[in-house]
């Protein structure tokens, strides 16, 4: 490798650019001020403590746990046939229905929280966990349709047609065959989906209500009324979380296949 | 009189393994020099040391009595050809010739002129407004050719150009090179690990193995006599054996067989090489003379043109072709001799 | 037995985006153009109001600056990772990545603890004696810059690292023997090969910082709203609904123009010319 210096340069201040303000929420989390200062004075752990002891914080954190994981596997068992039916067969208006199935990526997530605020909970009076719980449904859908797509694209069809020739009938054939070939790519979606759900804010600002709010929307509210190294804390734990969920990316399909 | 002058150059990425051990060569002007090799000898490193891709740690590197080692690459003026042709995707094949005359600021009137005489040389005159893209490989090996060719470089370098080019298309564009070589009359350094085409291009041949030259010769002194085991191996040479000195170009094997030999030199012990070709085959009965060994033969297969035998001797396994008028079947015995102009000593 | 496999396939998917995406959008969207008849009066007049314009031209604003910052900074970072060797390549992806799969209102919160009155910025210029009062950086435009190339800059990195990669090296060699400097090269083959990349980034970018509700709510305050806040309060502060459709359709079609856009400079830009002939 040949020496480019200002390259070099500009590239080390990047990263410290992204990295030094996550270094200051890991430090300010242990310091004793009840505001958060930096550098910090003295060391303590209670702050992390409190994040167990704030209600309203572990209870979200509950239920974005749980609205992500049914959200996300429901976007499974919808997206993968449609993912497939689009790779497989040259359905009319192919390129329509995809763009249809990845709208709600394109749709600013506000737009989609506040519709569903309005169909759902004005209109249909219907409880705001379901409210929730379909939001995400829209937004996990096309990470699905586009990784676990793009994973069937590359699929030669033709050892499901051997399967079907070897006596295998064709649902057979699709749990048999298809699915264990596309398996990394169902996988990495679920992980996309999964961490993109549990960090959505504008989709869960518009559905929240009592005992039903997102972690993010909680940690939001919190910081409006209190600063102190609590949200820090709680910060450092879902980086820890982050971390670990990557270094389980890694060591199974490697970073690469979801970036 | 030297026109390219490698000096002891010493290459190394880590700074404990050489890639480079002390390298020389020397190349005269208007010669097609080719490096030759299996991969990892250092062949690409070389070539990429000359044209300023790589700086060596150690060394000197000479053009035309002046001292380029630290010149950077772009201020060389060597064309290079690169073993994926590395064209510019996103310009025709006028702007991936026209790249070089660009930056040197030439005016339009005296570089369109240029572009086009290259493309005429090339065989391109009618493919300039293409993309590369829109090219066959071949086409697009001229273009990498007429890149390179159009800033009239002092120097000429191929990095293994024909690789990516079937078996047919590269007799025919090495043949292409040559000509153009030849009628520029510019000093060309060809890297390749494919013998016949090497031998086929080159004035001269510098076969590399571990980051040394081995031999630098012309390809019809390499082909006959080769100077290494390394590069009688490499160039196909089979049977090896050791001899130990008794006189003058007289030598015996392990078993005490008299061997003669033209050559002569002056280590007591060697290893002596033939090839296959070159054996001749005797009935047994045959009387017994120097240069004749006995062997039993182990396995025949028929090459087309001659059989070839494995035949054991007492001084290993001899691989031998002998014309398929006569046929021996395994298990035979018979007489091998070497003709000792054809026996070489390494 | 062809045809209908498809159908069913597609069947379930298809009738909850309707049912849940379609027609909601459409219950938000539609009373903005009738009220007894049809009208774009709620679109007229929301364009004619002098704070609205303001809301609209500063989302505008922030997402072209940061989409600019994020291409100059994030090209030549994507290029000296994409030309690094693998072990640090994999370190710094990761580095890429974290912030990336960090919650968003923990990334504004960071930024929230440095730009703030007390915040680290100041604290520090105080200290050295620099400053003496306070500088106010948070609750600005520029806070809310900063926050979103903070926010983005990754995805824009990434995107582009992929791209790099596929520009093979030797095209940079091959012109660096036809005699451009280090600079020409990248500029002349590099950034043209790249600019695939760059639009498709600046896509992700663009429309990132445009419906982004967390950096603005969090580093803009009230003052300093963008769409997505401006939405967001009409909705569900002011129970204005009729402001927050319009703001709703202002914003999805707003998002669709600026992508046709950066997709037609690209198809401007991109003469790579048709497959083998």
């Amino acid at each position: 490798m040949r020496k480019q210096r200002g390259l070099s340069i500009i590239s080390m201040l990047v990263f410290a650019f992204l990295i030094i303000p996550m270094i200051i929420i890991v430090v300010t989390s242990f310091g004793e001020n009840p505001s958060i200062q930096f550098p910090i004075q003295g060391f303590t752990f209670d702050w992390y403590l409190n994040v167990f002891e704030t209600n309203s914080l572990i209870q979200s954190f509950f239920l974005s746990i749980q609205i992500s994981m049914i959200a996300t596997i429901l976007a499974l068992l919808v997206g993968i046939p449609a993912a497939y039916a689009l790779a497989r067969y040259s359905v009319k208006g192919r390129d329509i229905l995809k763009s249809f199935f990845l709208s709600p990526a394109m749709i600013p997530g506000v737009v989609i929280g506040y519709a569903l605020f309005q169909f759902i909970v004005i209109q249909f009076q219907m409880p705001i966990f379901q409210g929730l719980l379909l939001g995400h449904f829209l937004i996990s859908l096309p990470y699905i349709i586009r990784v676990v797509g793009s994973s069937l694209e590359q699929l030669d069809f033709s050892i499901e047609e051997v399967a079907w020739t070897l006596g295998c009938t064709r649902v057979r054939a699709f749990v048999k065959i298809v699915l264990p070939n596309i398996q990394a790519g169902i996988f990495a979606s679920f992980m996309l989906a999964f961490i993109n759900s549990f960090n959505n804010i504008p989709v869960s600002q518009f559905l929240s209500g009592p005992g039903v709010t997102a972690l993010p929307t909680s940690l939001m509210n919190y910081i409006e009324y209190n600063y102190d190294p609590t949200v820090s804390a709680l910060s450092v734990l879902l980086m820890v979380g982050t971390v670990i969920l990557m270094y389980i990316i890694e060591k199974t399909l490697g970073l690469a296949s979801i970036s | 009189m030297t026109y390219v002058d490698l000096k002891d150059i010493r290459v190394s990425y880590d700074g404990k393994n050489n890639i480079l051990k002390d390298l020389n060569l020397s190349i005269e002007k208007g010669e097609l020099v080719s490096l030759l090799g299996p991969s990892g000898c250092g062949k690409t490193t070389t070539l990429r040391v000359i044209a300023g891709l790589i700086e060596p740690n150690d060394g000197d590197f000479v053009v035309d009595n002046k001292n380029l080692t630290r010149v950077p690459v772009h201020k060389r003026n060597f064309g290079m050809v690169f073993q994926s042709y590395a064209l510019f995707p996103h310009l025709t094949v006028k702007e991936n010739v026209g790249f070089g005359l660009k930056l040197r600021k030439e005016d339009k009137t005296t570089m369109n002129p240029k572009i086009q005489d290259i493309l005429e040389v090339t065989g391109l005159a009618e493919l300039g407004d293409r993309y590369p893209k829109q090219l066959s490989g071949g086409q697009r090996q001229r273009v990498a050719l007429a890149r390179a060719l159009v800033i009239e470089p002092k120097l000429l370098l191929l990095d293994e150009p024909l690789s990516n080019l079937d078996a047919k298309l590269r007799v025919q564009m090495r043949i292409e090179i040559k000509r153009i070589q030849r009628k520029l009359g510019i000093t060309s350094v060809f890297v390749t690990h494919d013998q016949e085409e090497c031998f086929s291009i080159s004035d001269r041949v510098a076969v590399m193995n571990n980051g040394i030259i081995e031999q630098f010769d012309t390809p019809e002194e390499i082909y006959n006599r080769p100077k290494t085991e390394f590069v009688a191996r490499f160039i196909g040479f089979e049977n090896f054996f050791n001899l130990t000195k008794q006189g003058e170009k007289t030598y015996t094997t392990s078993e005490g067989h008299m061997l003669k030999t033209s050559q002569s030199w002056d280590d007591t012990k060697l290893v002596a090489t033939i090839r296959p070709d070159d054996i001749n085959i005797l009935p047994k009965g045959t009387e017994q003379d120097t240069n004749m060994i006995p062997g039993k033969v182990v396995v025949r297969t028929f090459l087309g043109k001659s059989y070839q035998y494995e035949v054991e001797t007492n001084v290993g396994k001899i691989l031998v072709n002998g014309p398929k008028e006569t046929a021996y079947s395994s298990g035979e015995e018979l007489l091998l001799q070497f003709p000792e102009e054809k026996l070489i000593l390494v | 037995m062809k045809n209908k496999a498809p159908f069913i396939l597609l069947t379930p998917g298809l009738i909850l985006l309707i049912v849940f995406m379609f027609l909601p959008l459409v219950t938000i969207i539609w009373p903005t153009f009738y009220d007894g008849k049809l009208t774009f009066g709620s679109y007229l007049s929301f364009f004619q109001d002098n704070y609205n314009l303001s809301v609209f031209w500063r989302t505008l604003r922030v997402s072209l600056i940061v989409t600019l910052i994020c291409i100059l900074l994030g090209v030549p970072t994507a290029y000296y990772i994409a030309r690094t060797s693998k072990k640090w390549r994999g370190l710094m992806m990761a580095m890429s990545l974290f912030p990336l799969l960090t919650n968003s209102v923990i990334r504004s919160f960071a930024w929230i603890n440095i730009l703030g009155t007390n915040g680290v910025i100041n604290d520090f210029l105080m200290k050295l004696g620099i400053i003496t009062e306070p500088i106010k950086m948070l609750y600005t435009d520029s806070a809310i810059v900063v926050g979103s190339v903070y926010l983005f800059l990754p995805l824009m990195i990434i995107t582009l690292v992929g791209v790099i990669e596929n520009i093979d090296l030797e095209m940079v060699e091959a012109a660096e023997t036809l005699g451009a400097n280090r600079l020409t090269a990248f500029m002349k083959v590099v950034l043209p090969l790249s600019l695939p990349g760059i639009i498709v980034g600046s896509i992700l970018v663009f429309s990132g910082t445009l419906s982004a509700y967390t950096t603005p709510q969090l580093l803009g305050g009230n003052q300093n709203m963008m769409l997505s806040t401006f939405l967001y309060q009409n909705a569900m502060t002011l129970g204005n609904w009729q402001s927050a459709g319009v703001i709703a359709l202002i914003m999805i079609v707003t998002t669709i123009i600026v992508m046709k856009l950066f997709n037609m400079i690209a198809a401007k830009f991109d003469k790579r010319g048709g497959e083998h002939a």
